[in-house]
This record gives structure tokens, C-alpha cells and sequence, in this order.
């Protein structure tokens, strides 16, 4: 190959460009050509590769079209947005992405204008577009996008000198960082060449690369040499590029594709889980994930989406708790089942052999790659799906397994008692379905037999029905409600278990049995609003219920609280002594969004602003009490239990009472303060708020 | 090796149980049957010696009861027993008759183990098991914990008032499971579904050859009074007090 000769600058010096492939012989030209047309190649076979395997899974439930997809892609990957809440780190994410963006959309204009300008037959020295102002932004624009490449490859590759334990590592991902780096390097250094071999009119558009070509002359660089160093410098970058470009799906790049399709079609609705249908299970015999191939595409997709940045896993509440559960091993483990038995079931596929008997020599995904005590280790507070930036939701996959142990009975001891309970006596704690209404004795408490002409249901659920605690709450609603005048009524012995907690347990039949149940007394009392002070009730019946059929507007008690007394009918008459902190729900706070009415209620009792004293994870970030997802039936040890952390950044707030709207929460925050001494007292929003607003009656 | 689980179906623990005016019975108007929990002990002990010990194990569970009792035999299939056998009678027989009854069923089935509940939670008799020990003159070992299959017979430890007994005996015998010799696994919708298509055997109390010949009669049942009352007392001394001088039951 012939070094084309140091030109004599064939542009016109007046006119702001450069040539295209300049420097570059026609051979070389074809040489690079056929390289870049094997290295897309080999990056598309590595992308359909993948895509095969996610086509292993289930068809998807119904999934919004392509244009609420191409809005979600800008919203949430082209705003980087999923990736803030890290810091540094996200600045870094934004800038390699960013970066990578802009200089694969700058190789793409260039090729534009290559072709264009070849096609039209005006050659490489007369440009249809790359010049002027339009070349003057590009140019910038690129410098900057190089800039941003190699500062935020470098940070990254620090921080995995550095190991940080929550991220994955493998040696791969350094290589990618190293090859990021040597890349945006050895692009500058080819532009400092060019610039030195052609004397660039307005080189300090390419700033970078202006001082890239002043360090080389500083080298010594400048001479007859420039054009052969050029040219070997221009093939060493062109040949670490589509080398990258080849290996992007081979590594942990592939979430550039799989993340992208992930965010873009995913449907975040935090405590929502897909339906089973019964008639499938009948049809098949499966029920729930048990095999790789169970799971449905998009979550085969969410597997490869999963770079292992560990986010869940920082969250978790039941790993903080030294549980054997981090949501990212369950994706990537669930992703390593998939590597090693996907190929397999493939072959199986397309001979139309078992496919159990084709892997069944291999590691299975249940006891190999994910274990039982992990899958019932979760609460299903979805902070991890919350957190997730590539759209994945462990809590899905979690429960999807969870149905598989349930459907081969891998479920002893406790909380299988508490769900056989809950068929029996239709509430978990299997107390006599004859005592539902013990909780209301001398209150006058109005039963929709008795008030037939209700304007809002009070949903009390099982907990304010058997739990001591609870019934406080159960009481204090309805005294506030009493005062206030509303004209509300309970089902009485009527109400059953809305099988919330089973069905995140995994038994979508015993949920679906009581749902279809209490859908008909809902139906047959007309039910059309409802108000509930549990957060697990609220979300079922918001969330589950509608695909049993059951529609209703559904409030928590705070919310109604609040709309009761921005109408002046709670006045309070006293202020809390002694600071005060709110302990948001998970399924209020963060599944449900609502963070806003048990703080306004809490306001109008407090004295100062200053007499809340917030723990410092609130709002939709908060942290979990360890009673969700069916962990309230498990029976764990106190220096096991989930949440612990939790009970002591309630009581390093300093507050003399812990308020929250949760009747787990309740249950869970009392028994974990009663191990300390002097621990703060622990109340629901309505049972303080009753006590300020002083109701005449005296509640016993 | 052949596993004969006898079980039996008492009324749900957990609800509130009453006697018919007359005292002759329960009153049985909404009465919700579950199989007795020590018996699915002896079902979930019967799978784990299948699943960990001998694989081509068949484990066969029996009731003696009413027609009804079909359903809660049906909840042993669903935990993974290979069939059920229904011994059909409308009479509420004493223990000593039901020894006898699965006398018969183990002439007719020739298991190489009995296992079963120490216990039913209804009456709390324990007879049963030990009545059929003695009238097949096989081993016996009641309120097992643990459970092991070695050379010529099990290897079995017993929980009784003043600690562990170890024992070996020969097979075949009849043993009883106690509270802590294992967790019995869930028995979910879709193991019901299958149990569904599992065969649940009749057969007629008379066509086994038993004669039925009461020991024990009941005279009368009545609920406890629950006449109770709650007091929260604020010292030890109090509580002396109330011990000493209050009619406390």
C-alpha cells in the first residue's frame, strides 16, 4: 500500500473543511470498507444471536405500540435520565453516553457526505455539506464529544481499579474502557496529523487536535514522515473502532441495544404484577417461572438489559439484612441459565425434541442459579424496580418463580399455614372469620346492611380486624370518621382477605378465589368508592383488582383525612409534644406516590415545622419494614428480620413518636422498637390524629 | 418400599367449634374440615423417604370416614401421595375400631411401613396407633422426631418427657410422627388440579370384614365456659394478690 503524497493542501484555502479520507489511498479505502462491513456484520449476528434467545421466552402480555416507545426512548434514555441519583457516576454515564452518541452520529454524517459527494461525482475536494459553519459546528462538536468520551471512560475505569463491591467486574469491561480510551486517543492523535500534514486552514476548530498536532511537533513530528505516521495511525484507530463496533453485543455494550429496547418499552407500574391465566396452567401443567424459557420475552430481554450495576442490590432491603437475595444475582444468574441452556433449547426447538430432556443434564434455574431462600427472602418493596435504570424488574421475575415453588408445593412451615389460613378463615391469621368484627365492639359502627346508602366503603382489612394494634387504627378512622360526618359503612363479617399477600407469595389462585369473591360483594352492595388505611389493600384493589373486574376509586385514609380537613371538618384542638417522624409506607409512599397527605394531616398537629424530624430515606426512597411480599408469615429471628436497619434510622431521628399509615408497618415498627429501651412510641397518622382532634368519646 | 399413611379429617382448628344442644356432637352447620396436621406430618415424612431415600416408593393414604371426607383425602394427593384409599363408614368410630378397620387395610395392602400422626387434634385419643401395632404384632415407635432407613429396619428417635430416645427397629412397623419431625410442604391449587386426576379407592366398612363394636361412647360434649374476663395488673404483687384471693381458673 502506496502513502498517497503529502499534499499540497488541494482545498481552497478560503473555504472551512477537510477532506474526506484524505491521505487515504483507494486501497486502503477498500481495505476499510470491507472490514466495516464485516465488523457491522459481526455486531448484527451478535445482536440476533440475543434476539433468539429472548424469542425463547413466552409472548409478552400486550405491550404499547411504537410511537409511546420512541417518546419513552427520548424521555428516559436520550435524557439520560435513568441514570441520575449516582453522583459522579451518572456524570460520567451522560458523558461516555453522550460522547459515544455524538461521534457515532458524526461517523454516520461523514459517511453522509462520502457518499454523497461520490455519487454526485464532485470528489472528496468539493463537499456538498461538510463545510462552512455547518463544518465549524460539526468540528467542535466532536472535539467536545471526544472530551467527554475519554473523561468518562477514564473515571469509570478508575472506579473499577478502585472495586467497588456493588458493581459487577469482569476483566471485559476494563478492556472496553481501555479500548474507549485508546480510541478517543488515537482519534486525536489522527486529527493532530492531519492537521500537521495539512496545514489546516482554521485548525483551532479542532482544538484538541490542534494540541494533540503541537505535541507531536514537540516529538519531533512534521516532516516528509507525517503522511506514513498518519496513515498508520488513521488504520490503528479505524481498526480499534469497528473492533469495537464488532464486540459491542459480545459484552456488557449489549445493554446499549437490550437496555434501549428495555427502557423504551417498559411499563412502570411499581407493584403491579402480570395476571396468570388459569387456563394456561390447566392447559400446560406450568405454572409460574420454573425454567428459563418460562419467563416471557421482555424479561429475557431485561436479562441482557442488566449491566450488574448493582443499584437493586444497594437497595434491597432483605440484603441489607444479610438475607440471601440480591435482585442483581437473580438477573444475572437468571441471565448465566439462560447462556448455558439457551442454545441447547434452540437445537431442541427446531428438531422438536423435549426440551426438558435437552437441558436437563445442564444447571437448572431453580436450585442452581437461584435458590428458594432468596426468592423468599423479598418483601416486594420495590425499591429494585424503582432504581432500576435499564427497566428491569426483579420483582416480577421474583414473583414469577415464587408461583413455580408454590406450584410444586416448595413452600413449609409458617407462611404456608398462614396461606392455607387465609382459604379457610379468609385471613391470614386464620382467627375465626366469626371475630372480623370484634375490633368495633361498643363503637356503633355502621354495616352496609345497616346503611345501605353509604357514599364511601371503609375497606378495614385483616390486619385492623385481628391485629391488636391495628384495631386502634380501625377504631380511630372511624371515630374521625363519625366526627367529620361522612356517611361511610363496613362489610362487616362480609369482608375477606383481598388476597394481596398471597398473590405476592405467588398464589395467584388462592388470590384469585378471594378477589372473585369479594368483587361480588363489592358488586352486591354497589360499592363505588372506597377508603382504606392499608397500603397492601389500597394497591390491590387499585392495581390487582381491576383484572378481576373490580373498578372502584379507591383512597387511603390519610388522603381522605386530609380532603377532610382542607374542607375544616378535623379541626385539631392540640399540637404532638416531642418531635415527630413519618415512616412512608412502601406501598404508599413509593408504589402508590402518595408521600403528600399523611404529611399535610401530620402538619396540622405539629407545633412547629421543625417538630418533623424526617428520616433521612423518605418520600419514594423510603426503606422498608420488612413485612411485605408475605415476610409478615415468615418466622425469622430479631438479629435476622428484615428492616432492622430501618427501626434505627427511626429512632436516630430523635422522634418521641414514629408515625405511619401502615398496619404492617405498624406491627413491624413496634416490635422492633420494643427491643430497645426507651424506644419512641409508634402510631398510625388516624390514632394521633384522633387523639388532637379530640372526639368526645373516650376510646377504651 | 410401600408406605400406608392412615389418616383422619377434624374440624379446622382455628374456627369457632360448638356442641349440638343435645351435646351429642359438634354442630356441623358451616364446620370446616382439615386433614389432622400430625397426619400430614406422616404424609410429608412418607414423600421425604420417596424423594431422599428410596425413589420407586408408592405412598398410600387411607381415611376411615364419611363420604364427605373425600376432599381432605384429596389434600394428601395434592402433597404428592400416589393414591388414597377411602374406607367408608357413616359411623364415628372409637380408636379401638379403627385400629381395627386398618387392620384390614394393611392385610389388604401389605405396606412395609405405617406411618401416622401420634395424635388427632379433635379428641386427642393417641390410640390408633399403637392399638395397631399390637393387633399386627409389628414394632411400634410413637411420637418420632426423626426418621431414617438403615440396614434391616430405621433408625428412629422418639421425643419423650425426659429427653431423645434412639431406636432400630425392624420393618415393618407402625410408627407415629410427633410436631417436630418435619415441615409439611404447601399444597397449592395447581397440585390439586393435578391430584384431581390421581384415583381416590372406595371401599365399604362392612366389605373390609369388620364388625363395628363400640368401646367408647360418648355421654355428652359441651363448649367450655368462656365466662373469661382480661385484667391488666401493674406489679407482681398484684398479680400474688389476685392469685391468692380471686377465683382464678
Amino acid at each position: 500500500m502506496t502513502p498517497a503524497p503529502v499534499s499540497e493542501s488541494p482545498l481552497p484555502q478560503e473555504e472551512l473543511t477537510r477532506e474526506i479520507f484524505g491521505n487515504i489511498s483507494p486501497a486502503s479505502k477498500l481495505v476499510f470498507y470491507v472490514l466495516a462491513v464485516v465488523s457491522l456484520a459481526v455486531c448484527a449476528y451478535g445482536v440476533w444471536q440475543r434476539v433468539r434467545l429472548w424469542k425463547l421466552g413466552r409472548a409478552n402480555p400486550a405491550r404499547s405500540g411504537m410511537a409511546t416507545a420512541l417518546l419513552q426512548f427520548m424521555a428516559r434514555v436520550v435524557t439520560q435520565r435513568t441514570v441520575r441519583g449516582r453522583g459522579v457516576a451518572s456524570l460520567a454515564h451522560a458523558l461516555l453516553f453522550f460522547g459515544f452518541c455524538l461521534l457515532a452520529l458524526g461517523s454516520v454524517l461523514v459517511a453522509i457526505e462520502h457518499y454523497a459527494h461520490d455519487l454526485s461525482g464532485r470528489g472528496a475536494t468539493d463537499p456538498v455539506f461538510h463545510f462552512g459553519t455547518y463544518y465549524a459546528v460539526f468540528e467542535v462538536t466532536l472535539e467536545l464529544a471526544g472530551l467527554a468520551l475519554l473523561v468518562g471512560a477514564c473515571w469509570f475505569l478508575a472506579r473499577r481499579i478502585r472495586s467497588d463491591t456493588s458493581i459487577g467486574h469482569t476483566a471485559a469491561d476494563s478492556v472496553i474502557l481501555g479500548t474507549l480510551i485508546f480510541l478517543a486517543l488515537t482519534g486525536y492523535a489522527t486529527e493532530g496529523l492531519r492537521i500537521l500534514r495539512e496545514d489546516t486552514h482554521q485548525p483551532g476548530f479542532s482544538f484538541v487536535g490542534l494540541l494533540f498536532a503541537k505535541a507531536l511537533r514537540g516529538c519531533g513530528i512534521g516532516g516528509t514522515e507525517t503522511g506514513p505516521v498518519h496513515l498508520v495511525t488513521w488504520w490503528v484507530h479505524a481498526v480499534g473502532a469497528l473492533a469495537f463496533v464488532a464486540a459491542l453485543p459480545y459484552t456488557r455494550l449489549l445493554h446499549v441495544v437490550a437496555g434501549g429496547l428495555s427502557v423504551a418499552t417498559q411499563e412502570k407500574r411499581l407493584g403491579h404484577l402480570e395476571p396468570v391465566s388459569a387456563e394456561e396452567v390447566e392447559e400446560t401443567g406450568r405454572f409460574g417461572v420454573g425454567r428459563v424459557q418460562d419467563f416471557s420475552r421482555r424479561q429475557l430481554l431485561e436479562l441482557d438489559a442488566c449491566v450488574s450495576c448493582g443499584r437493586c442490590q444497594d437497595v434491597c432491603p432483605a440484603h441489607a439484612a444479610g438475607k440471601p437475595l440480591s435482585p442483581r444475582d437473580i438477573v444475572q444468574d437468571a441471565r448465566g441459565a439462560l447462556n448455558i441452556v439457551g442454545p441447547l433449547l434452540r437445537a431442541a426447538r427446531t428438531a422438536g425434541t423435549d426440551e426438558d430432556d435437552a437441558t436437563s443434564e445442564m444447571p437448572q434455574l431453580h436450585g442452581d442459579a437461584v435458590s428458594a431462600e432468596a426468592l423468599w427472602a423479598c418483601t416486594t418493596c420495590n425499591a429494585c424496580n424503582d432504581v432500576c435504570p435499564l427497566g428491569v424488574s426483579p420483582v416480577a421475575m421474583i414473583t414469577d418463580m415464587r408461583r413455580h415453588l408454590i406450584g410444586v408445593g416448595e413452600l413449609r412451615g409458617a407462611p404456608a399455614r398462614s396461606l392455607e389460613k387465609t382459604q379457610r378463615q379468609g385471613n391470614p391469621w386464620g382467627l375465626p372469620k366469626e371475630d372480623r368484627m370484634a375490633w368495633a365492639r361498643d363503637l356503633d359502627v355502621p354495616l352496609v346492611t345497616d346503611n345501605p346508602d353509604f357514599d364511601i366503603l371503609y375497606w378495614v382489612g385483616c390486619a385492623a380486624a385481628y391485629d391488636a394494634h391495628a384495631q386502634k387504627t380501625a377504631r380511630a378512622v372511624v371515630q374521625l370518621l363519625q366526627h367529620a360526618g361522612v356517611n361511610f359503612a363496613v362489610l362487616g363479617s362480609e369482608e375477606r382477605c383481598l388476597g394481596e399477600c398471597a398473590r405476592r407469595m405467588g398464589d395467584e389462585f388462592v388470590f384469585t378465589e378471594l378477589a372473585e369473591h369479594n368483587v361480588g360483594t363489592l358488586s352486591s352492595h354497589d360499592v363505588k368508592r372506597i377508603v382504606t388505611h392499608c397500603p397492601h389493600c389500597l394497591n390491590s384493589l387499585r392495581q390487582d383488582y381491576p383484572e378481576v373486574g373490580g373498578n372502584y376509586q379507591v383512597l387511603h385514609h390519610t388522603a381522605l383525612l386530609a380532603e377532610l380537613q382542607a374542607a375544616g371538618k378535623l379541626p385539631t384542638q392540640d399540637t404532638v409534644n416531642g418531635a415527630v417522624t413519618f415512616h412512608d409506607p412502601c406501598y404508599l409512599g413509593r408504589v402508590q406516590g402518595e408521600t403528600e397527605a399523611p404529611r399535610s394531616v401530620l402538619r396540622t398537629m405539629l407545633p412547629d415545622a421543625g417538630a418533623l424530624q424526617e428520616p433521612v430515606r423518605r418520600g419514594k426512597e423510603t426503606a422498608c419494614c420488612g413485612a411485605g411480599g408475605g415476610r409478615m408469615w415468615f418466622d425469622d429471628e430479631a438479629e435476622t428480620r428484615v428492616g432492622r436497619d430501618r427501626i434505627d434510622e427511626l429512632i436516630g431521628t430523635g422522634a418521641e413518636t414514629v408515625v405511619t399509615g401502615c398496619p404492617f408497618c405498624l406491627r413491624m415498627v413496634t416490635d422492633g422498637v420494643a427491643e430497645r429501651d426507651d424506644g419512641p412510641a409508634v402510631k398510625d397518622v388516624a390514632e394521633l390524629l384522633l387523639e388532637m382532634v379530640r372526639v368526645a368519646r373516650e376510646d377504651t | 418400599m410401600k408406605i400406608l399413611v392412615p389418616t383422619k379429617r377434624v374440624p379446622d382448628p382455628d374456627q369457632r367449634v360448638r356442641a349440638t344442644a343435645d351435646g351429642s356432637g359438634l354442630e356441623d352447620k358451616d364446620l370446616y374440615y382439615v386433614p389432622n396436621p400430625f397426619d400430614l406430618i406422616a404424609v410429608e415424612e412418607a414423600l421425604a423417604i420417596r424423594e431422599r431415600e428410596i425413589e420407586d416408593s408408592e405412598i398410600v393414604t387411607v381415611g376411615v370416614g364419611v363420604t364427605d371426607y373425600e376432599k381432605e383425602l384429596r389434600a394428601t394427593l395434592a402433597m404428592g401421595a400416589d393414591r388414597a384409599l377411602l374406607v367408608e363408614t357413616a359411623a364415628n368410630l372409637d380408636p379401638w375400631n379403627v385400629a381395627l378397620a386398618l387392620e384390614k387395610v394393611v392385610e389388604r395392602e401389605q405396606p412395609d411401613l405405617v406411618l401416622m400422626g401420634k395424635q388427632a387434634i379433635d379428641d386427642d385419643s393417641n390410640q390408633v396407633g399403637q392399638f395397631l401395632a399390637a393387633r399386627l404384632g409389628w414394632p411400634q415407635a410413637t411420637f418420632i422426631a426423626s426418621f431414617a432407613l438403615v440396614e434391616g429396619g430405621a433408625a428412629i428417635q422418639r421425643e419423650t418427657d425426659t429427653g431423645m430416645e434412639s431406636l432400630k427397629i425392624a420393618l415393618p412397623a407402625v410408627v407415629t410422627a410427633d410436631l417436630r419431625l418435619n415441615e409439611p410442604r404447601y399444597a397449592s391449587m395447581p397440585q390439586i388440579m393435578k391430584a384431581q386426576r390421581r384415583p381416590i379407592d372406595r371401599v365399604a366398612l362392612e366389605d373390609l370384614g369388620v364388625t363395628v363394636a363400640p368401646r367408647c361412647e360418648i355421654v355428652a360434649l359441651e363448649v367450655p365456659s368462656a365466662n373469661r374476663t382480661c385484667a391488666f395488673l401493674d406489679s407482681a404483687d398484684e398479680l400474688l394478690d389476685a392469685l391468692r384471693n380471686e377465683e382464678v381458673c
